[in-house]
């Protein structure tokens, strides 16, 4: 079995645009799950509004497509009231931090024994381009056209401060260490939350001379630095280029969790 | 065994609940709905059920659909302000057809309102407060036996028809204490399962699809954007669209009869009091104060659906006089079918009808 | 095994061009019927996978087939004796 074998072949291919990243993070969130063997029958994604969250609509397993910014109450439901199955949700960065910002506090808090896989292109690219709580300032969106002029939400680092027992950040150039976070976010009880920072050449990209796909993901490539290099740059008081943002695992650890197969 | 107990209203509502077989509560405190949300905590626990306080109504609902879709009897309990948070999700139920039992403490409103008296201020907003074309259906207890006895024909309504129901009560008849007996067993009629082979959201002979509950390899695509028999989206169809949303009207509207509950005292009246809830209580008191055989009671017990059929069961009458904690929300509805006249009969401010008010109508229509 | 491109799921995002470590993907020349210019592959039997992955039992690099957002790349089998050349597939 390989991870092809999860798709609903029939409803490919995808609506997603051309080079959207959101393909690729479903194929490394599907290689994980089939390294470790999980059974079809046993595992539920669930999603709430946006192209990240019409992810599940291609796995061929039971799946709850929400409404916008509640997924992540929902899986609570499904997986406290099945503590044996397993839960993965795919959203989006609107749909995790704008509308579901509070869902995902108290999830982390619970630390709900589920895993997330957050698409995070910079906007919102279902309806066309507006701008997210995660949009880096300066950037132009359709409802930002004179320059994003809001402060951006680090994910990550929210989640950390929530109570999350396994967060890590990587994007959807590095196919494989996606894919290997997500198999340890899927390894590790409690709530894991893994942050792609994905291209959207259609709603970011082109507004932001960023049109080809190769642009974007030339811009993930350069721009990211391992947390460790961060961290080492920041402690011995270098300066830290800008621009960039940090990639790798920020915590794992074994605080209490819910939902837990028992 | 059978049991009498002298509880509150919202502690036998919860109590019908366990009996039903619910054994998910997601909630959120709100007076005057707090202490169904208690008890459930307190038991559901030793029943190996799952009792979670969500951080809001929204996730509360959020979480008693999804469980719901693990198989689970779930159920959520809020009042005016909740039940408002809580339409985006009523309306997703509604659309993926999932069964729930939301229970609606009625309090004065709107806004933050009167939290701690009573009114019946949500009807209207339970049939028709998420957006969009879709069918429910409500209950309205009158007394506490009510409030066990009809918790329980929520949760198998739901089941039977896979639509969210609602518990219509009120801070009075939730926060009243009566003596009520629990019988040894309930009826629960649960959900048809949907066979294997079958496509998931195709309509049975009655228009209810078996239910597809998840983690049985049925690999269902459950979702609230409207959506082919395979459960598929397909939002840009208009045919699609349109025989989705008449099979999910068709399927409650058309089982009416079979879902009314009505009581009717003295059919042959002319003048016809019509309640539900907590004025039927003054109602009764003014029957017996009276012994009129020509005043007669039409209690519903269902009140969405509205059976129009239950008024052509007092064929003399000459006026229906209806009191209401609201300004006439199911009056409306009931004016809308007979050309008997209605004469919604208004209390707000959290108080009952006494039943020197009805006397005082009562004198108007001779 | 052979690396064929399914023609009805690319959707010419080039992706793959920018992930080959041994630069077999390249710029296509022609679209195709649905207006699509699918890559063109340069002498794919170096990939690694093509050569080695019945030897070794698994998938041997594999990104281009990770990062494909329409999961339009598979290896298929060879039929016995077909010359080593790749043909891309409708």
């Amino acid at each position: 079995m390989s991870f092809r074998d999860w798709y609903r072949v029939d409803r490919l291919p995808t609506i997603y645009c051309a080079g959207c990243g959101n393909g690729t993070v479903i194929n490394c969130a599907l290689h994980a799950v089939d390294a470790l063997a999980w059974k079809k029958e046993e595992t539920v994604f669930v999603s709430g509004i946006g192209c990240s969250s019409r992810a599940p609509g291609y796995i061929s397993t039971d799946s709850l497509h929400t409404t916008h910014g509640r997924a992540l109450a929902f899986a609570t439901g499904v997986k406290m009231a099945r503590p044996d199955l397993h839960v993965v949700v795919f959203t989006g960065d609107g749909d995790l931090a704008a509308i579901g910002g509070n869902h995902f506090i108290h999830a982390c808090r619970r630390n709900v024994d589920m895993t997330v896989i957050c698409m995070n292109n910079w906007i919102y690219g279902m309806t066309g381009g507006q701008g997210s709580p995660t949009t880096p300032v300066g950037a132009s969106t359709t409802t930002t056209p004179y320059g994003s002029a809001e402060g951006v939400f680090d994910l990550s680092e929210l989640a950390v401060a929530a109570g999350a027992n396994h967060v890590a950040r990587w994007t959807s150039y590095h196919v494989k260490e996606l894919a290997r976070a997500i198999q340890t976010g899927l390894e590790t009880p409690g709530f894991s939350l893994i942050e792609a920072l994905v291209q959207c050449p259609t709603g970011y990209g082109r507004r932001n001379q960023l049109r080809e796909v190769s642009d974007m993901i030339e811009f993930l490539k350069t721009h990211a630095m391992l947390l460790q290099r961060y961290r080492k740059l920041v402690a011995e008081g270098k300066p830290v280029p800008a621009g960039i943002f940090t990639v790798g695992e920020f915590v794992r650890r074994n605080r209490p969790a819910m939902g837990v197969s028992p | 065994m059978t049991r009498t107990e002298f509880l509150q209203g919202n502690v036998a509502c919860a109590e019908g609940a366990l009996a039903a077989g619910c054994r998910f509560f997601g909630g959120y405190p709100i007076t005057p709905s707090t202490e169904v949300a208690e008890h459930m905590a307190l038991k559901l626990p030793k029943l190996k059920g799952v009792f979670i306080q969500m951080e809001d109504e929204i996730a509360s609902l959020a979480a008693v659909i999804g469980a719901s879709w693990t198989g689970a009897r779930a159920m959520t309990a809020t009042s005016g302000p909740g039940f408002s948070l809580m339409m985006e999700n009523i309306g997703y139920a509604a659309m993926t057809e999932t069964p729930c039992v939301v229970v609606n403490i009625q309090r004065g409103g709107p806004s933050t309102g009167q939290p701690t008296l009573a009114a019946q201020g949500d009807m209207l907003q339970c049939r028709f407060g998420s957006h969009g074309d879709y069918s429910v259906i409500a209950l309205s207890p009158a007394s506490v036996q009510e409030m066990f006895s009809l918790t329980v024909k929520a949760f198998n309504l739901a089941d039977r028809f896979r639509v969210p129901v609602f518990l219509m009560a009120d801070e009075i008849i939730g926060h009243m204490r009566e003596r009520f007996t629990i019988p040894d067993a309930v009826e629960v009629v649960p959900r048809r399962p949907l066979e294997k082979g079958a496509l998931p959201f195709a309509a049975g002979p009655d228009g209810v699809p078996g239910f597809p509950v998840f983690g049985a390899g049925h690999g269902v695509h459950v979702t609230g954007l409207t959506h082919d028999e395979r459960g598929y989206p397909r939002a840009t169809s208009p045919d699609i669209h349109q025989e989705l949303v008449m099979r999910l009207v068709h399927k409650v509207e058309s089982a009416r009869r079979e879902i009314a509950d009505y009581m009717v005292v003295n059919p042959g009246a002319e003048r016809v009091f019509v309640s539900y809830g907590a004025p039927t209580r003054t109602v009764q008191q003014v029957l017996h104060d009276r012994k009129d055989r020509t005043l007669g009671h039409l209690q519903l017990r269902v009140v969405w659906p509205f059976p129009e059929f239950a008024l052509h069961e007092f064929p003399d009458a000459k006026v229906f006089l209806f009191p209401e904690m609201n300004l006439g929300q199911m009056a409306r509805e009931a004016d809308r079918h007979t050309d008997v006249p209605v004469v919604p009969i208004p209390r707000l401010g959290g108080e009952l009808h006494t039943p020197a008010l009805l006397e005082k109508t009562l004198e108007a229509h001779p | 095994m052979k690396l064929v491109i399914d023609e009805a799921r690319c959707k010419g995002c080039n992706l793959c061009l920018l992930v080959c470590p041994y630069r077999i993907f390249q710029e296509g020349t022609k679209a195709n019927e649905r207006g699509i210019v699918v890559p063109a592959l340069d002498r794919p039997e170096r990939c690694p996978n093509c050569r080695l992955q019945k030897l070794y039992g698994r998938t041997l690099c594999g990104v281009c087939q990770m990062i494909c957002p329409d999961q339009a790349i598979r290896w298929d089998d060879e039929a016995p004796r077909e010359p080593q050349k790749v043909v891309i597939e409708f």
